[in-house]
Order: C-alpha cells, then sequence, then structure tokens
C-alpha cells in the first residue's frame, strides 16, 4: 500500500498534499423491546486527497479507489481555484509507524449468534425486572477500521482501530409518565468489555423505574455537585470546545478572551487533554495529519496555559502543533479535537464537598451537553437533591446551563477521585462530523450559583 | 443494474431480496473567518440489502460496488439469526410524479458558487464589518436504484442546493452566533434574502434585554418550532407506538392540540427539501396527515414495524423518518402578533434540545437565539435564559398562528418544511 500511494502523490503539484484511506467493518444487534430489531453488518471504503495551496485546500474524497492519482489531481485543481493568500502550515517531522490493534478478545472471531445471544441477555434481564418496564433498546455494536495514511512529506502511517461498545436501555411507564435508564459499556481492547454487564443493565432498569416516582427539579441557582461522569461532559463541552483554536486562530476577539495567562478558575483547577494516555477512548499515537499526540495542559492550577492545534491554527498562531487534528471517518478532513479531555483530580473527599450545603443539587451523568462558546446547557440523567449536607430525594430533569466562564470560577471544590466515562455508542460532533470517539472525565467537583433548569 | 444483479445472486438462497443503490458527486466550497478557505469534490457510492430467508430478516452494506458477493454473504449469514420478518417485499406500485432534479445545476460550477458565497458574506461584511463571516455552498447530483425480488424496479435522479451564509461576533464575553441556509432540490435561490435574513438576526441581537423569570407567551419562529415539533416527531413514530413508549400512542382520533393546528407530512413538494416518490423499501410515498384541526391522525410505519402493528406502511422508509412538514397558516400576520405582546419572548434556536426526555413532550433549553418582546416591540437579545414545558401542552395552548410561512430545512435531518410562526400561551422562562 506504500508504494500504491506514494506512487499517486507524485501526481501533486501543490505545496503539500496528503492521502488517508479507510477500510472499515461493523456488526451490529439491536433489541427494542423483546424483538430483535435488527441484525447486520457492513464495509465501507474510501479515502480523501487533501491539497494546500497558497492557504486554500482542495479535497476530493471518494468511495472508489480504483484511480487515485486522479483523485491527487482534483484536489490539486481544487486547491488551485482557492489558493491566493499565505501558506501556514506548522512543521512535523515525517514519520513511518505501524499501529496495531492489541485486543484481548478479537470480536471479528465472535460468531454473529455469539453476539446475538449475549445482547439478548442484557434485553430479558432489563424486560423481566419490574412490571413498570415498558420496553428497551439494547444495542450491540463493533467496528474494526485499517487507515492508511501517506503525505507528500514522507509520513507513512497504518494504524489499526477497534471499538465494541455496548448501550442497554429501559423505558419505564407509568399513564402518561415515561422515564429512561441506561448503562453504556465497552472499549478499544476487545470483546471482554461489553461481557458481564448484566448488573448493569440491571441499575438501568431500576433507574428507570425509580424516575417514574420522582418529581421534577425546581428550575433555579443552586449550589450543584457534579458526579465525575458529568464532571467530564461539562470540561468537554463548556471548556474543551473553546481550546480547539480553529474557533480562535483568525479571530482576534477569540484570542483577547482566550488569551493565555488568563485566570479562569481557582487555584487547584487543572483541565487536560492528552491523546497518547495509555488505553483512553480518544488516544492514538499520531493525529490525522501524521502529528505525535501528547499530553497538553489547557488550565494549570487555574490559569490558561494551552489550546488544542492542526498544523494550520499552530502556524498561524506561532504556537506549538499538539496533534489534536482528526477526522471522523474518510468523508471529512481533520479538524482539531479533543482527544482525552479531563479535570484532573483534586483533595476534596466527596463526603466534606457535600457538607455544609444546604440546599444544593447532586447531579448525576450526563444524557447530552452541547455549547455555543460561552453559552452551555448539559443533561444529567437525574439527581438528588442535597438537603441539609444530606443526600435527600431523587428528582428528574436536571438540566445546567450558565457561562462558561462564569460557572468556571465558581468552581470551588474539586474531588479526589478521578474517573473515566465508559464507551458507549455516540460521541462528540462539530461541523457535521460525528460521532467521534472521545475520552472524557474528571472527579465529583462543586460548582457555586449554577442554573437549574425546570419550572418553577 | 447492480441491484437488479444483488437481487438475482441473492435469490440463489433466500426467498425475497432488496437491494438499494445510491451513487453521488457533491461539489462543495466553503468560506470560513471571511475567506474562502476549503473546495471539495466527492464521490459517494452505497449499497444496501435487505434479505429474507426461513422468515427471517438480514441486512448488509458496502460502499464498494465490486463487493457484491460479499454484501451478499453478510446478510445471508445475518438473516440465519436475523429476526422474524412480519412483510414481504411490496409489489410494483404506482409512483406519484415528483420535480426533484433541476438540469439547470449541471453546470453550475465551483467558480460561480464562490461567487454566490462571495456576494452573501459580503453583505453580512457591510453591515457590520466586525462580525466574522462564513458561507457555504453545496451542490449535490445523486442518483437511487431500488430492485426487489417481486420484480419493483424504480429509478430516481435527484439534485440537492444548499447554500447559506452566518457569522460570529464577539463582544467582550459575550459571542453570538447567527446564520441561515436554504436547502432544495433546485438552483434557484435568493443568495439576498438569506443574507438579508442574516443580518436581521444580528440587528435584533445588537441590544442586550434582562429579562426575569416567570410565566410568559412564547412566539416560535418557523425554525424555532423543532424545540416543539420534536416530541411530536418521536411520538409519531410507529415503532415507539407499536412498543407503548409514545404518550401519543392510544390517542389516535383524539384532540391532542389546538383546533387551529394541522400538520401535514407532505413528500411532493416541487423541488421541496425531502421531496420522493419512494422510499428505500420500495415504498410509494404518499401525503399524511398527523395533526389536522388539533385532532391526532397517524403515525408513521415502515414495512415491519406495519407489519407487527398489523396496519399498513405509510412510506417513510425502514428508519421512519418524515418528509416536508407543512402547517397551514392561520389568520394572524406576524406583525399583529408581535404587536399584540405586552411582554414575551421571540425564540430561534437552542442549546440543548433533544436532551431529557423529549418522547415525554418535557423540554427544558438554552435560548441560544431569542428576542424579548416589550410593548409589542422586540427590544433586543435575552441570555442565559432556559425555557421550559411540555411540548403537548404547548401545543394545545397555541394561542395565535401566523399567516406567513418560510421554508425551514435543517438542522436537524428530518426537520424540514413550510412553517408559520407560532404562538403559545404560556410557558416558564428561567433567567439568571
Amino acid at each position: 500500500m506504500r508504494d500504491r500511494l506514494s506512487e499517486a502523490l507524485k501526481a501533486q503539484d501543490v505545496e503539500y498534499a496528503d492521502i488517508r484511506l479507510e477500510d472499515k467493518t461493523n456488526a451490529w444487534v439491536n433489541f427494542r423491546g423483546p424483538d430483535l430489531d435488527t441484525i447486520g453488518s457492513a464495509r465501507a471504503v474510501g479515502g480523501i486527497v487533501r491539497a494546500l495551496y497558497k492557504g486554500g485546500w482542495g479535497y476530493a474524497t471518494f468511495n472508489d479507489l480504483a484511480d487515485l492519482p486522479k483523485r491527487v489531481r482534483e484536489a490539486c485543481q481544487t486547491a488551485k481555484l482557492i489558493g491566493s493568500d499565505t501558506t501556514y502550515f506548522a512543521p512535523s517531522e515525517p514519520v513511518v509507524d505501524v499501529v496495531k490493534a492489541k485486543l484481548v478478545k478479537d470480536f471479528r472471531q465472535i460468531p454473529l449468534a455469539e453476539k446475538k445471544a449475549l445482547t439478548e441477555e442484557y434485553n430479558k434481564i432489563i424486560l423481566g425486572h419490574h412490571k413498570s418496564i415498558q420496553t428497551s433498546s439494547v444495542r450491540y455494536s463493533d467496528n474494526f477500521k485499517q487507515i492508511w495514511f501517506a503525505s507528500s512529506e514522507g509520513t507513512y502511517i497504518e494504524e489499526e482501530v477497534p471499538d465494541v461498545n455496548l448501550m442497554t436501555a429501559a423505558i419505564a411507564r407509568e399513564g402518561d409518565i415515561v422515564q429512561n435508564g441506561f448503562e453504556t459499556g465497552g472499549g478499544i481492547d476487545g470483546y471482554q468489555s461489553v461481557e458481564g454487564f448484566q448488573d448493569k443493565a440491571r441499575n438501568a432498569a431500576q433507574k428507570a423505574v425509580e424516575l417514574l416516582a420522582a418529581p421534577p427539579v425546581n428550575g433555579g441557582k443552586y449550589t450543584v455537585i457534579t458526579d465525575q461522569l458529568l464532571t467530564g461532559v461539562f470540561t468537554h463541552e463548556a471548556f474543551g470546545h473553546l481550546s480547539e483554536s480553529d474557533f480562535v486562530y483568525e479571530n482576534p476577539r477569540m484570542q483577547e478572551l482566550m488569551q493565555l495567562g488568563k485566570r479562569f478558575g481557582v487555584e487547584g483547577l487543572n483541565i487536560i487533554d492528552d491523546g497518547s494516555l495509555l488505553d483512553g477512548l480518544g488516544t492514538h499515537r499520531y493525529d490525522y495529519e501524521g502529528v505525535p499526540t501528547r499530553k497538553n495542559y489547557l488550565i494549570k492550577d487555574g490559569i490558561l496555559v494551552g489550546r488544542l492545534h492542526s498544523r494550520v491554527t499552530a502556524a498561524k498562531m506561532g504556537e506549538l502543533v499538539t496533534g489534536n487534528a482528526r477526522a471522523v471517518h474518510f468523508q471529512h478532513p481533520p479538524i482539531v479535537r479533543m482527544t482525552n479531555t479531563y479535570i484532573d483530580q483534586g483533595k476534596v473527599a466527596f463526603e466534606d464537598m457535600i457538607k455544609g450545603i444546604k440546599l444544593g443539587v447532586y447531579a448525576h451523568r450526563a444524557i447530552g451537553g452541547e455549547t455555543a462558546m460561552e453559552m452551555f446547557t448539559f443533561s444529567a440523567a437525574y439527581g438528588y437533591m442535597i438537603r441539609d449536607g444530606q443526600i435527600a430525594e431523587l428528582v428528574r430533569d436536571v438540566v445546567l446551563t450558565g457561562n462558561v466562564f462564569e460557572t468556571l470560577m465558581n468552581i470551588d471544590q474539586i474531588g479526589n477521585d478521578l474517573e473515566w466515562q465508559p464507551n458507549g455508542p455516540g460521541g462528540c460532533g462539530k461541523n457535521d462530523q460525528q460521532p467521534l470517539r472521545v475520552g472524557i472525565g474528571g472527579p465529583h467537583i462543586r460548582i457555586q450559583n449554577c442554573v437549574v433548569g425546570g419550572q418553577q | 443494474m447492480i441491484v437488479q444483479q444483488i437481487v438475482k445472486i441473492a435469490l440463489q438462497r433466500a426467498q425475497a431480496v432488496q437491494a438499494i443503490m445510491l451513487t453521488q458527486e457533491t461539489s462543495a466550497v466553503d468560506f470560513e473567518n471571511d475567506r474562502l478557505k476549503s473546495a471539495e469534490t466527492s464521490q459517494r457510492t452505497q449499497i444496501d440489502i435487505k434479505v429474507i430467508v426461513d422468515g427471517k430478516v438480514g441486512v448488509s452494506s458496502t460502499t464498494d460496488p465490486q463487493d457484491i458477493e460479499g454484501v451478499v454473504s453478510r446478510a445471508l449469514e445475518a438473516a440465519e439469526f436475523g429476526s422474524q420478518a412480519h412483510f414481504e417485499m411490496p409489489d410494483a406500485q404506482s409512483l406519484e410524479p415528483v420535480k426533484i432534479f433541476d438540469p439547470t445545476l449541471l453546470p453550475l460550477e465551483k467558480p460561480e458558487m464562490i461567487r454566490m458565497g462571495k456576494q452573501m458574506m459580503d453583505m453580512v461584511k457591510t453591515y457590520n464589518p466586525e462580525i466574522l463571516a462564513g458561507a457555504s455552498v453545496n451542490k449535490t447530483v445523486y442518483k437511487v436504484e431500488y430492485a426487489n425480488s417481486r420484480g419493483v424496479d424504480y429509478s430516481a435522479d435527484h439534485t440537492e442546493f444548499n447554500v447559506g451564509t452566518g457569522g460570529q461576533l464577539v463582544r467582550g464575553t459575550d459571542i453570538l452566533f447567527a446564520g441561515h441556509s436554504v436547502g432544495q432540490k433546485k438552483r434557484l435561490v435568493d443568495t439576498e434574502e438569506i443574507a438579508t435574513q442574516v443580518i436581521e438576526y444580528f440587528r435584533m441581537a445588537e441590544q442586550i434585554a434582562p429579562i426575569e423569570s416567570g410565566e410568559m407567551p412564547v412566539i416560535f419562529t418557523p425554525r424555532g418550532l423543532i424545540a416543539l415539533l420534536l416530541s411530536l416527531g418521536l411520538a409519531v413514530d410507529g415503532k415507539s407506538v407499536y412498543l407503548g413508549a409514545s404518550p401519543l400512542g392510544d390517542k389516535l382520533g383524539q384532540q391532542i392540540a389546538s383546533p387551529s393546528l394541522t400538520i401535514l407530512d407532505d413528500p411532493f413538494i416541487e423541488y421541496g427539501p425531502r421531496t420522493s416518490a419512494f422510499d428505500n423499501e420500495g415504498v410509494a410515498r404518499k401525503v399524511t396527515p398527523l395533526i389536522e384541526k388539533g385532532v391526532l391522525r397517524n403515525f408513521i410505519y415502515d414495512l415491519d414495524t406495519a407489519g407487527r402493528a398489523g396496519v399498513k406502511p405509510t412510506g417513510h422508509g425502514s428508519t421512519r423518518n418524515l418528509t416536508n412538514l407543512v402547517i397551514n397558516p392561520g389568520n394572524v400576520p406576524y406583525e399583529t402578533m408581535l404587536r399584540n405582546t405586552t411582554q414575551g419572548l421571540l425564540v430561534n434556536d437552542f442549546l440543548g434540545l433533544g436532551q431529557g426526555n423529549p418522547i415525554n413532550g418535557e423540554f427544558s433549553v438554552n435560548v441560544f437565539l431569542g428576542y424579548k418582546i416589550e410593548n409589542g416591540k422586540l427590544v433586543g437579545r435575552v441570555k442565559d435564559v432556559m425555557l421550559a414545558g411540555n411540548a403537548f401542552d404547548a401545543l394545545k395552548d397555541i394561542t395565535a398562528i401566523s399567516k406567513e410561512r418560510e421554508w425551514v430545512s435543517g438542522p436537524w435531518a428530518w426537520f424540514a418544511g413550510l412553517m408559520p410562526y407560532i404562538q403559545v400561551g404560556k410557558l416558564s422562562v428561567t433567567a439568571k
């Protein structure tokens, strides 16, 4: 393949060009209610050529791999139509490497029948859990992607990207009230990561049933403690996206706002994005421009110290590359993305954090999150009221919203109990590129004066 | 044709087969941060097949037309452990003639697309040079071919044209995004109108208007209606109804919304963004009334769910996606609707939609782009405001529907159509 790609790249007549080819197979088993919904497998093959000329990019994406030199010429012609400016493109040492997947139990060797039996078992656990369980959704999916990347600078990388994920969701109903409970699992190290999920499936069903009797939270301003999973989503959504330099690099006002050295939070606040982490869901040895990933501090001791770059944004801002150009698949060029993003662990034990809160909300897990730069909103799966320093009644429809700058400053305590969110279907979305697998983590944190949506 | 070839091969072992193939060419130009950034040429092929073996269903797909044997054998393997088929492949039906192909789009080349994008962006910049502007123009030509083991054989050529502009304005720690785009199946598009709409969003946001928490009337723009229609869309999904998960499941024929509300799903609108004559299961599309004068009329069903539920498929494909939604216009001019509001909100865009428990109707969203109405006038943009309520209750509490309607296409894949402005009597607003 290496020869084929370098041969094709000979057709380029611009400043820089690269080719990424992918061959992905996946299999899935979905149950909805007592019935098998779909079972199947698919294969997707394709590629993208990028060409850079006078600051303009030409892309050619394709499923048909027959004539690669033609695609290279197409991308180059397009780039020449666009480029009329200065090229900014940070240097990166060319590398030649092969990254193999490490699978404990290779899911490609597991017959579809076995995957179905496992999924069905979890589905039965949910449906049989309680009379209020109305229906279920249990989804198993695995992907194995082979990537080949070559650039006109001599970089050549082969990478295998495996992924197995599981979603077990329970839907409980009483009259007009419908509530969900869910647990997700899986990983990048093989089929065993979705085995032994029986207790989790049971928890999902139990939570849906409990939520039927829970009142919606009253909207208002509270002291909020977020559990580790919600802390992770908050960090990713509210702050992480602001660190992606493509929002900043050509925007003088945003640069003022995101000026390095500015205080963003309390002394003990450390936010990190690390694509080189061992076994993270967003871990890669190289990003999709062939730049090695690394540990990047974004906030250190409350001070903004870094941001995430592609080769273009790094050059334009005169900063170092960080290895954060990622693409969801071959129909898209890489853009600046997070890898494994987390608030590093602090010193406060959970018991000390909750002590002294007269009225607050303890928000658990995330159903989703969305951000528009300074404004963010994220939904907890459920929450508990905190009354006089104690965890009190279960509440539903807990949605947190706010301004990221104020909210970060309002974090006054950081827990000593960092955890990472388990794998699952879905992932991060940006500019139509979804779902991208990312690692999301953090400890318990306490936020003062946090707006919780809901009816008053 | 490849689809017929697949059907023939698969029939050696399967009792029923369908194959559908998409071949697509896209050309796109993209402006970001006031500059022409990139352009793209893209070629796509996608083949999806479904087989029934011994009464059980298996599916598979591939992007490689050379991989016919592979895709067939994977589908056959899946069918061994597949779900029971509750349907048969449809026979040939007479298809509605639809306008989905505009030959004048074919000669459109990138330099002209660049010119269109630049024109829109320049208009936005002329209004306010501080806005960091962007634009995109995207042309797609595609062919859909469908064949099944009952001898059905459909083919349709489509064109698609998506044109949009937008920008970002930063003032202190205040960041405002606004954009507008039009997606349709024909070339004729008013770029000036698109840019004017974006300028209007920015103009109305020049002032920030403080607002107090409380219950108040809320006007949803055509685009803002997604907040109410998302829940409706999920609740009329025949699969949720069949599984007992829809709160509307037992309300067919009942009054579920204000008598002023009529919503149709219409796949036949000329050059509409979701117009087509047949779905991906070979079912002929048809107009489906969802709500007529407030009365719930239909759920939407794919072949298999329809078979399980003992009803007819509605032509919304295997994933049951709505096509072009059409809401009948009301009798109040939009200006009058505004003028009659002493204190309220106009909402256009949200953050956090679809989180929480949307099928129940409950929503609690951050108003990302919304404006305060005071004494009949828009007085400025609201910030850090949550809007919460129940979509089904809100549909009952509709107090006015505008005469004017606008096309909406996206950002949610299924949310496209012709919609008015709708005022809801009372919703809960939480301000910071």
